[in-house]
């Protein structure tokens, strides 16, 4: 009986820990996924004149607006795990279009052999069991995504 | 006893969770590409499920809109209930819900 006090409240909290972490392993998993697919969108927008004109493929200009526009959209969709608005996490995000290649990105130093568009970002997800641990309430989790059309 | 059991089987419905938000990425990357709600995007999104071991006829598919056009936003809904059964507790069903948003890529 007292073996079964003394150990509950550690399982309590254990219980609560493994839920916490899987809960932030999908928040991160969705982070990543917004970003991605944010950059796919943007780039699969081709400049339609440079492709007929020359055969090259080439950005669309609006293409770093695109991803930035997409990044919000999606994250928006997991607003209940953010702590903070989509809209101005997007909007704080390091959105960089390359619409021609070679180009070599100054935060990451890669050199990209194709138009690519990249998405460098902070994302505070809300880890309130955490808090309640006595560890950080709020996690922020980093997240780099680059895509390249094909 | 039944702490132990809930680790197990919200971790287990977690890992669901994450396959269901896979496939829905996938998913709406693929209306994209078709232009909107389509045989074969429902064929797609059951195969990706099974490939995940999620029985598809236990998931509720939404697209909407359902036909979209080029650079038209298109989102892709999926959802379901996870059993969850602790014993000597309590048993139950955990809503899990995914969505993801593409844009359309066919000029109609």
């Amino acid at each position: 009986m007292v073996l079964t006090l003394v150990i509950a409240p550690l399982l309590f909290v254990a219980l609560a820990g493994v839920l916490q972490l899987g809960a932030l392993r999908v928040a991160v998993a969705r982070v990543r996924a917004a970003a991605d697919l944010a950059t796919l969108v943007a780039v699969n927008d081709q400049d339609d004149a440079e492709l007929a004109r020359s055969g090259s493929l080439r950005l669309s200009a609006d293409a770093a607006e695109v991803a930035r526009e997409y990044f919000a959209r999606e994250l928006e969709l997991s607003s209940s795990l953010l702590d903070g608005g989509a809209d101005a996490i997007a909007a704080a995000a390091d959105v960089a279009a390359y619409p021609s290649a070679p180009a070599y990105d100054t935060r990451t130093g890669a050199r990209y052999e194709r138009p690519t568009v990249r998405i460098a970002a902070q994302v505070p997800v809300r880890t309130p069991v955490f808090g309640a641990l006595v560890l950080r309430p709020v996690t922020t989790i980093e997240v780099l995504s680059v895509s390249s059309p094909r | 006893m039944p702490l132990l059991f809930s680790i197990l089987e919200f971790g287990s419905a977690l890992e669901r969770w994450l396959a269901q938000d896979a496939a829905t990425v996938q998913a709406a990357r693929y209306a994209g590409e078709l232009g909107g709600d389509t045989p074969e995007l429902r064929r797609f999104v059951g195969d990706e499920l099974r490939t995940a071991g999620i029985d598809p006829d236990a998931v509720r598919v939404d697209v909407a809109p359902s036909r979209v056009g080029w650079r038209e936003p298109v989102r892709v809904s999926l959802s379901s209930a996870y059993p969850v059964s602790i014993p000597f507790l309590f048993s139950t069903t955990v809503p899990l819900r995914s969505s993801a948003i593409s844009r359309g890529e066919v000029n109609r």
